[in-house]
């Protein structure tokens, strides 16, 4: 059975394929937007008929995908409205009534995702304890729903005040939205988190359904055009917590998918610094049209519950839209190859957040786009080869660039050059600070963390930001332009089941706890041994979320193996009161405890990961192919730099900066002061520290 | 290390450490808070102190009248307690008003780190308690007596073992002795995690001490905020600032001069101190006052005892902003709150164009008690800031506190009160060229049976926000009955079975003309709802009409037309 890992990202769609015997083949090829699985078939498809895989030979494909991401940063989901409990329509706009910056009078908010005349107070009230205090205005919802339908609405989300504790009132309002207006798509607060805060379980709601339609077009189109091109197999997504899951579920909560491919991409960085004994990285992964950085620390890469998209001010927290899912930690901004540059108000060169994705692309893609891009920038610093983008699959428009570049420079006064070094700066900056307040608010001094650049554009801006940052140094891995599929298939087969449930653990309800848990991993062990596992590499991880009477925020509690009795009421005690104090340094107050979730973890065996990269176009010959004209401002301008051939390289080769070496799917700069060196697992490492 | 020069590269990773290490020290605090005040409004700011006692850097969020009071407080507890006399595992505690930060609710919790058996920092925070006896709180105390139990600074830990007599005497005196005591050893475990912090990363590069970084730190703040303020013409303004006060209005009299590289602000003429408990101590005072001009001229500086040093606060001994013992103080906010408006409205004379107008100002504070079951809740909200010179003010949004809301849910899930609406309140901007943030409409209602009352402590509701350069002043806050009854704005209130109350915060004032607003804007204010048409047409001179049926839910924008002809008429007058 063969694996193959599919990252769909804003611009360009990557594929790694490894047979049973560890033969893998790569790919990238354009995304393409309006039907983002045709990118998946160009990939696929001449793989599948080219003898790699034989014709009725079994495949799991795991998929990741930044769509989600992107539609919410651009604001590109369906038309959506808000049903909220009667009074409570603001909640998503009032939010948490505070300044996320103390000092900046300017500051501003980000805009919820569903304008206020499009968010609607309906008549009905839950009690906290989950009575009814008001009945269901049931008229008054189908009425709404009718005019939402005439005026062209195409996704509600539903978010009533405690439905996490009784969601009847929100299932009744979706059956009743079903039955007016069967095409609409709902999502109800209290099937996408069942958790406390109204804000952030509306918010988290309201992206939810905003970009389901797309999700679910797209991942049933995908399923079909799998069967057309003779996919026979699996097909799982990718989640945002770095777990996996079926393509019913992703559909339904594709909030849930939000850092899909770059959490694929944290994977694979962790999986990497660990093979080449690099267990603490900086994981930098550009794309076209996002950057992600991520930290990883001891071979895992950091997670947390909370998460914000869109942040507005300066990447600072509380400046985006709160999202409550499991995810990797990771920050996101709007800065790649696709990023369009522009001049602002005050006569300022500005890069992104605004992506030219992949249609119409940079300008130098040829497809139409006019406004100078950074990839059009590194086009004509000559970091790339107009002839050799994707392996000279496609030709980029280098006098396109420059002329969009002159138009741009004219305006600042500037020559085409200082337009493009300008755009390539500011763009690597951008990068650097949000890194900056990453590592910041998690105590990490860069000055030890490597980069691990990939992604098509990380390892040709990885080096400069590294310096920013005054990194020691960065590696670039053998196929980094289709980095975070390597993710995909490092990831075990994994799936994240909660149930919400609350108690006072000393008067908990042993027979009904052991039932959830029960109910959790059977579902999981079915999901896993439909993929194809066996019941004896299913492992469970089981854990509580557990708090002191009257906190707010808990603690995540591993419970032990088999039933759950009363005898083990002192070991789970035990258990917290040290995750407590491990945590926080203290234990709490004499204070009883309380349960708020149950989690489950089923998973499958870690996958080998013992590749045998095929090198079809292995090159014995020379490893420095050529040179060419590439601009570093360190040397004044343009400068004659060599130019590697990725293909040729073989361990222990080393060479010094400045210098270019190009592969397939992305073309790796080295500045001039780096060093670089490639070890036995083909990484390029660049030592960036002074050579004094 | 620390005989050597810092180099900047080093100094910026320490100082960029030192943020983060606060910034832990929070994160733990929100985390293992038991009272939703602290865990949800975060009330309460975290700091780092050098051995000498200065704050060198502060976490994230946090609210400006705790960071710099708390800072202020530490010479006290140094005093107290000099470094012979604290030893691993000890902790301080204090509710002092007048060493601390003006309210008896407010407890500054203080925690020695030692490397080696030497003291090397001070981690502290300051923390609103959820309840401190005495008689709720609220503005109505005559003597500083009512209003709960103070605690002297004293060891809450003496070398890690718990001072169980100071427990058993707080919770025999507070309403909800599981949340007090536990926010107390959360407060523990918030310096505890900086402390962890700071010997990991003292490890890390070697240092000793970090009181050679810590002046460094301190001279290039001070040398910054020195700079800016020299940026400044020199000079001397002057402004005055109406407060609705307990039973008459208080001004506050602002003088501000600019000497060189220096700022002098004095309080002389203001109000003398009330009878009741809206008395501002001179800590608070200066909290406030060096917290708006570091937001008007230098937000980026770094905060800490360098970016104090250049201003100085003065207010006459026995005026509201420099009350006295035993003076009550438990809602020194409502005055204290006023600071930062009425120093950029002298402020405003230096630098013309770049300050904001006056927003809703004080937070609001509403108690709730009752029985059945029984419950004390202490809930923040905020109206509208005022607009500014390119923007439109926030909705819903405190200024100058940095204090946050608390979500109905959790409200109603550790109480039988029951809030029934809270949502933006039209037409209480402030209309203006940029349009002053919309206050807010809530109401408040109760499940059950049972006693219980409300203790509100809200300002501006005879006073609006004024507008600024032609701007408009928002709507003045009301605090009253369901059925129209107005309830006094500052009183500790029985409440009946079926009585709804309605909070309804102030809108910030706007900023220039509103007849040069963009019509656009206005039409787009209209379409959300937050003027209405009326408004836009009266304040705005623009006249719209939906050309849809007139009972539609869904009003779409593309329905909401201009009445271009009028709408020049009206503007032309």
């Amino acid at each position: 059975m063969y694996r193959v890992g599919i990252d769909i990202g804003g611009t360009f769609t990557d594929m790694l394929l490894v047979g049973e015997d560890g033969t893998a083949v790569i790919g990238k090829t354009l995304t393409t937007p309006g039907d983002p699985s045709l990118a998946v078939e160009n990939a696929l498809k001449p793989v599948l008929q080219n003898g790699a895989v034989k014709a009725q030979e079994r495949g799991t494909l795991i998929h990741g995908t930044t769509l989600v991401t992107n539609a919410l940063i651009e604001r590109k989901g369906a038309p959506t409205a808000l049903l909220a409990t009667s009074g409570f329509r603001d909640a998503v706009e009032i939010g948490r009534e505070h300044r996320y910056e103390l000092y900046d009078l300017n500051l501003d908010l980000p805009k919820p995702l569903v304008p206020r005349h499009l968010r609607f107070d309906i008549p009905e009230r839950m009690a906290a304890d989950g009575s009814v205090l008001q009945p269901l205005d049931e008229d008054f919802v189908r009425r709404l729903v009718c005019e939402l339908r005439d005026n062209g609405i195409k996704a509600i989300g539903v978010s009533y005040l405690n439905s996490f504790r009784n969601p009847v009132h929100e299932q009744r309002t979706g059956e009743i939205i079903a039955a007016v207006a069967p095409h609409i798509r709902v999502s109800l607060s209290s099937e996408v988190v069942a958790e406390i805060r109204e804000f952030q379980r509306t918010s988290t709601t309201l992206a939810n359904v905003y970009v389901q339609e797309r999700v679910a077009d797209y991942l049933a189109q995908l399923a079909e055009r799998l069967k057309t091109i003779g996919f026979a197999g699996s097909f799982f997504v990718m989640l945002s917590s770095g777990g996996i899951a079926t393509r019913d579920t992703s559909s339904r909560f594709p909030v849930r998918l939000l850092e899909s491919g770059p959490a694929a991409g944290a994977l694979a960085a962790a999986r990497a610094g660990m093979l080449s004994g690099h267990q603490d990285l900086l994981s930098f992964d550009m794309g076209g049209t996002t950057a992600k950085l991520c930290v990883i620390e001891g071979g895992q890469p950091l997670k947390t519950h909370e998460f914000e998209v869109d942040r507005v001010y300066r990447f600072r927290k509380g400046s985006g839209l709160p999202m409550r899912i499991p995810v990797i930690d990771m920050i996101e901004i709007g800065a790649g190859g696709g990023s369009i540059a522009r001049i602002d108000s005050l006569g300022l060169l500005k890069v992104g957040p605004e992506s030219a994705g992949a249609d119409p692309g940079p300008v130098c893609y040829g497809q139409g786009g006019a406004e100078p891009t950074v990839t059009d920038a590194d086009l004509v610093l000559g970091y790339l080869d107009p002839r050799y983008f994707l392996g000279g699959k496609m030709q980029l428009d280098l006098d396109g660039a420059r002329q969009a570049l002159g138009r741009l420079g004219q305006r600042l006064g500037m020559s085409v050059e200082q337009a493009a070094w300008g755009i390539h700066q500011i763009v690597n900056e951008n990068m650097a600070n949000a890194a900056r307040a990453h590592l910041g608010e998690r105590g990490k001094d860069p000055r030890r963390l490597p980069m691990y650049a990939f992604g098509g554009a990380g390892p040709v801006h990885g080096c400069h930001v590294a310096e920013i940052l005054r990194l020691p140094a960065l590696i670039s891995p053998f196929g980094a332009g289709v980095g975070s599929t390597f993710g995909l298939l490092a990831a075990p087969l994994a799936f994240d089941f909660v149930r919400s449930a609350y108690s006072r653990f000393d008067q908990l309800d042993w027979q009904f706890a052991n039932g959830l848990l029960n109910e959790m991993a059977q579902e999981g062990r079915k999901i896993l041994k439909s993929s194809g596992l066996s019941s004896k590499d299913i492992s469970y991880e089981r854990t509580a979320d557990m708090r002191y009477v009257g906190q707010g925020h808990e603690v995540p509690v591993a419970l032990p193996d088999g039933m759950l009795e009363p005898r083990h009421l002192d070991e789970i005690f035990v258990a917290f009161e040290n995750t407590y104090q491990a945590l926080y340094g203290r234990k709490g107050p004499e204070v009883p405890l309380e349960v708020i979730n149950w989690r489950v973890v089923a998973r499958g065996p870690q996958p080998e990961m013992n590749l045998q990269l095929r090198r079809d176009t292995a090159n014995s010959g020379d490893a420095r192919k050529g040179s060419r004209l590439a601009y570093f401002a360190e040397r004044g301008g343009y400068i004659e730099t060599s130019i590697y051939d990725r293909y040729a390289l073989k361990p222990e080769m080393a060479f010094t900066g400045p210098a270019i070496v190009e592969e397939r799917e992305s073309t790796l700069i080295i500045s001039v002061r780096g060093r670089a060196r490639v070890d036995e697992r083909l990484n390029v490492i660049v030592d960036l520290t002074d050579a004094k | 290390m620390q005989n050597k020069a810092i180099d900047p590269v080093t100094l910026e990773v320490i100082w960029n450490r030192f943020l983060s290490v606060a910034n832990e020290q929070q994160d733990t605090l929100i985390r293992t808070a038991f009272s939703t005040i602290v865990r949800e409004s975060q009330d309460l700011a975290c700091g780092l102190f050098d051995t000498k006692g200065r704050m060198i850097g502060q976490s994230l969020s946090g609210t400006p009248g705790h960071i710099n009071a708390m800072a202020t407080s530490m010479k006290h507890f140094l005093a107290a307690f000099p470094p012979d006399r604290l030893a691993p595992g000890d902790v301080l505690i204090t509710n002092d008003p007048w060493q601390t930060a003006g309210q008896i609710n407010d407890i500054t919790i203080t925690t020695p780190t030692f490397k080696n058996g030497r003291l090397v920092a001070l981690f502290a925070n300051t923390c609103h308690s959820a309840d401190i006896g005495g008689r709720i709180l609220s503005a109505e105390a005559r003597e500083v007596f009512e209003e709960g139990l103070r605690i002297p600074i004293m060891k809450l830990f003496e070398r890690g073992e718990p001072n169980r007599v100071l427990m058993q005497i707080v919770r025999a005196n507070v309403r909800q002795p599981d949340e007090v005591i536990g926010d107390f050893y959360a407060q523990s475990a918030c310096n505890d995690a900086g402390g962890r912090a700071l010997l990991e990363m003292m490890e890390e590069f070697e240092l000793d001490s970090i009181d050679p970084v810590a002046d460094e730190i301190i001279r290039r703040s001070e040398a910054a905020v020195r700079a800016e303020i020299a940026k400044l013409p020199s000079g001397e303004w002057c402004n005055e600032t109406w407060s609705d006060g307990f039973e008459e209005s208080i001004v506050i009299r602002c003088a501000l001069r600019v000497a060189r590289d220096e700022i002098f602000i004095d309080f002389s003429g203001s109000s003398p101190q009330s009878t009741r408990g809206i008395n501002v101590v001179l800590n608070y005072t200066h909290a406030y006052a060096s917290f708006a001009i570091k937001a008007a001229i230098c937000p980026d500086v770094p905060h800490n005892e360098g970016s104090f040093r250049p201003v100085h606060v003065s207010a006459p001994p026995g005026s509201i902003l420099n009350a006295l013992e035993p003076a009550p103080v438990a809602s020194r906010q409502v005055i204290g709150h006023f600071i930062p408006s009425a120093i950029f409205a002298a402020l405003s004379g230096a630098m013309p164009g770049r300050l904001m107008a006056p927003g809703a100002d004080p937070i609001w504070l509403s108690v709730w008690r009752g029985q059945n079951p029984s419950f004390t809740l202490t809930l923040f909200q905020v109206g509208g800031t005022g607009a500014r010179p390119s923007q439109d003010g926030l909705n819903a949004v405190g200024f100058p506190s940095g204090v946050a809301g608390v979500p109905a849910e959790v409200i109603e899930s550790l109480s039988p009160v029951v809030l029934q609406r809270r949502q933006l309140r039209a037409d209480s901007g402030g209309a203006g060229k940029w349009r002053g943030g919309l206050g807010q409409l809530t109401e408040f209602s109760r499940r059950g049976e049972g006693k219980w009352s409300v203790s509100s402590i809200a300002d501006r509701t005879v006073y609006p926000a004024p507008g600024l350069l032609g701007g408009q002043a928002g709507a003045t806050g009301e605090v009253s009955l369901g059925d129209g009854t107005r309830l006094h704005a500052k009183a500790l209130m029985d409440l009946k079975q079926g009585d709804v109350v309605h909070i309804n915060l102030p809108g910030g004032g706007g900023y220039g003309d509103p007849f040069e607003r963009d019509v656009e804007k206005v039409r787009w204010d209209v379409i959300e709802g937050y003027i209405t048409v009326a408004e836009a047409e009266q304040k705005y001179g623009v006249a719209i009409r939906y050309t849809g049926r007139p009972d539609d839910l869904v009003k779409l924008p593309a329905k909401w037309m201009i009445d271009t002809e009028k709408t020049a008429e009206l503007r032309r007058s």
